[in-house]
């Protein structure tokens, strides 16, 4: 079950981010300043929407700047520019400081160490977020770690402390739930069990950002996506309008044995983005109607062996959206100084 | 739950595990020996002190056994502070922190009262032990203003200590350098300083060989109000009607007041503005 579906775009908007700047401080020595710094990565001039009960998905590669805006929103760094906006309940809140007790926040790494439980560990969290001891234990048996709540946290696997920095980031009750990487060490089960845990939140009007580099772990999951490169917004919005904003929807892929007819391709009604062929089989990408072609393969007594449509893939999406090849892409991930990219348009009311 | 009994609580949690951890037990029988250890010492009845010197009252004895507050309890206090962010930072800890709506002001309260009293109850056992064994040795027991002097001052070259130490830490990004600073400090105002004093003395044309020189007595007491051990040594040295070195009484407590208002001033700021 869904809270709202992707193209309920009238939900709510519960955060505004409106030109909102925030450039890491890098430092740049001179002679008689060894202090000086300049202003280095982060994120530049974005402007998003997060509505209630949505799943946004946070997507980009190393460096775009994910975890920069998550901190933003989670009100641990500071707007250097623009303006953030929260509306929760009856309030209106104008600075970032005073989201806090909205937003639950779960750091991308969090290495839960020393001779404190599962359980003390998140009372000292609770007790700062003035959360009552109950909520604490409801939300170890809600992570699954029940078993293991007097375990000093030393004991626990990669997994389980991945599973109790969800329950940290759950403690308040937040409206807005900002998730960095959370699918990094869980296993499949887990995985799968935190997808629905997200699925569930959002159903009763949390709004959710996932960051992710895999785009694989928001397929299914995720209402809207936000592709982010370099600090920039490149384009927001529900995942198949992006698609087809960057034309990258509507794609298919077949692969059979034998040979595949070229004439048979020429006369079809499709258009072919990639046909490869060799003496064990083919393996075709095609835009158009995938049926009228299979239903001509099928009539020519061509072999399918598979088809289905072509799966996100982040690397295509940021070569569409940048205008870039995959080579300058990843080498421009590091580039400290910020310039306008090669350009999708962003439509924020969506 | 307050603001306050929420600050004091997670005070009392940091105080709790840092009373547990083996650092503060590898570091027991560096107080027991440097606090009551001296005192036991300086309170031996056939003690002759250079100059010929023999210790009198109780708080001169015990005025002698601070060094092993200056030498060992502020190193300790250093010790358990100076990783007091930084390992948070490392561990990712403290990114969940600071996403926590509790004011950082307050986070940064609890973490000076908190890592405090990790220092201060074991070392104010040992300074009672200290006065008792002055007492039992002698027969000569300090007044209860004297004692009082005694802890407090103890206290605040602790507090002091705690943080610089954990000023060092909110800079520090791996622990490495937050020990460097800290122990830095300590070295500059424990050993160094004695150096400094020296080189502006000479500067000054003041006589630096001569120990009883008042010109030189008079420098040496002004510059020890800009330094933690200094401001200490003077606190102490109130209860002391034969020590004077033109300092009066009220400069001393107001030299204290800076030494702690200004670095945890400066402290709720760096958290204020702190990154993960």
């Amino acid at each position: 079950m869904r809270g709202f579906g992707p193209s309920n775009t009238m939900a709510k908007v519960v955060l505004t981010l409106d030109q909102v700047q925030h450039r890491h401080q890098q430092p740049a020595p001179r002679w008689f300043k060894p202090w000086a710094s300049r202003p280095g990565p982060g994120v530049v001039h974005l402007s998003l929407d997060l509505h209630e009960g949505a799943i946004l998905g946070l997507v980009g590669p190393n460096g775009a700047g994910k975890t920069t805006l998550l901190r933003v929103m989670a009100g641990i760094l500071p707007v250097q520019q623009g303006t953030v906006k929260g509306r929760f309940q009856s309030e209106t809140l104008h600075h970032v400081e005073d989201l806090r007790p909205w937003v639950g926040h779960m750091p991308e790494q969090v290495r839960w160490q020393g001779h404190r439980s599962v359980v003390e560990a998140l009372t000292e969290l609770a007790d700062m977020r003035n959360v009552p001891m109950k909520r604490v234990l409801s939300l170890v048996k809600l992570v699954g770690l029940s078993d293991r709540g007097d375990e000093p946290l030393n004991n626990l696997s990669q997994g389980m402390r991945q599973r109790l920095s969800i329950a940290a980031a759950l403690l308040g009750s937040p409206k807005v739930l900002l998730l960095d990487e959370p699918f990094n060490g869980l296993d499949p089960v887990a995985a799968r069990a935190f997808s629905d845990l997200v699925k569930r939140l959002a159903s009763k009007g949390v709004s959710v950002v996932i960051s992710s580099h895999m785009v694989g772990h928001l397929n299914g999951l995720i209402d809207r996506v936000a592709l982010l490169h370099q600090g920039q917004l490149l384009d927001e919005g529900p995942l198949k309008e992006v698609e087809l904003r960057l034309g990258l929807a509507g794609r298919y892929r077949a692969a059979g044995s034998g040979i595949l007819p070229e004439d048979l391709l020429r006369s079809s009604e499709v258009e072919v983005l990639e046909h490869r062929s060799d003496g064990a089989g083919w393996e075709l990408t095609f835009r158009g109607l995938a049926s009228t072609l299979v239903q001509k393969l099928m009539a020519n007594r061509v072999s399918i062996e598979r088809w289905g449509p072509v799966e996100p893939d982040l690397v295509e999406w940021l070569c569409a959206a940048t205008g870039m090849e995959v080579d300058d892409i990843s080498l421009d991930v590091q580039a400290p100084t910020m310039v306008p990219l090669a350009g999708v348009e962003v439509s924020e009311d969506e | 739950m307050s603001d306050g009994a929420r600050m004091w609580r997670m005070a009392r949690r940091i105080r709790n595990e840092r009373l547990m951890s083996v650092r503060l037990k590898i570091m027991a029988p560096i107080l027991l020996l440097f606090i009551p250890g001296m005192a036991w010492g300086f309170a031996d009845p056939n003690i002759l002190l250079p100059g010929g010197h023999r210790p009198d009252t109780a708080m001169e004895i015990l005025f002698y056994a601070s060094l092993g507050v200056v030498f060992g309890a502020t190193m300790c206090a250093v010790l358990l502070a100076f990783d007091g962010v930084s390992k948070d930072r490392a561990s990712g800890m403290l990114e969940l922190r600071l996403a926590q709506p509790m004011p950082r002001t307050q986070q940064a309260d609890a973490l000076v009262l908190g890592f405090l009293q990790a220092i201060v109850l074991p070392v104010v056992v040992l300074m009672v032990l200290s006065i008792g064994l002055v007492g039992w040795r002698t027969g000569l027991w300090t007044t209860a203003v004297e004692s009082a002097v005694y802890i407090v001052a103890t206290g605040l070259i602790l507090l002091w200590y705690v943080l610089f130490a954990l000023l060092a830490s909110t800079a520090a990004r791996e622990q490495g350098t937050a020990v460097a600073f800290g122990v830095g400090v300590w070295f500059l105002f424990t050993f160094l300083w004695a150096l400094f004093t020296t080189m502006v003395a000479y500067a000054s044309g003041v006589a630096v060989g001569e120990a009883n020189d008042p010109a030189w007595i008079a420098l040496e007491g002004r510059l020890d109000l800009l330094s933690p051990n200094g401001v200490y040594h003077h606190l102490l040295e109130t209860q002391l009607p034969t020590v004077d070195r033109g300092i009066p009484a009220w400069q001393v407590w107001l030299a204290a007041l800076g030494w702690t208002v200004l670095p945890w001033w400066w402290l709720r700021q760096r958290m204020n503005n702190l990154v993960p």
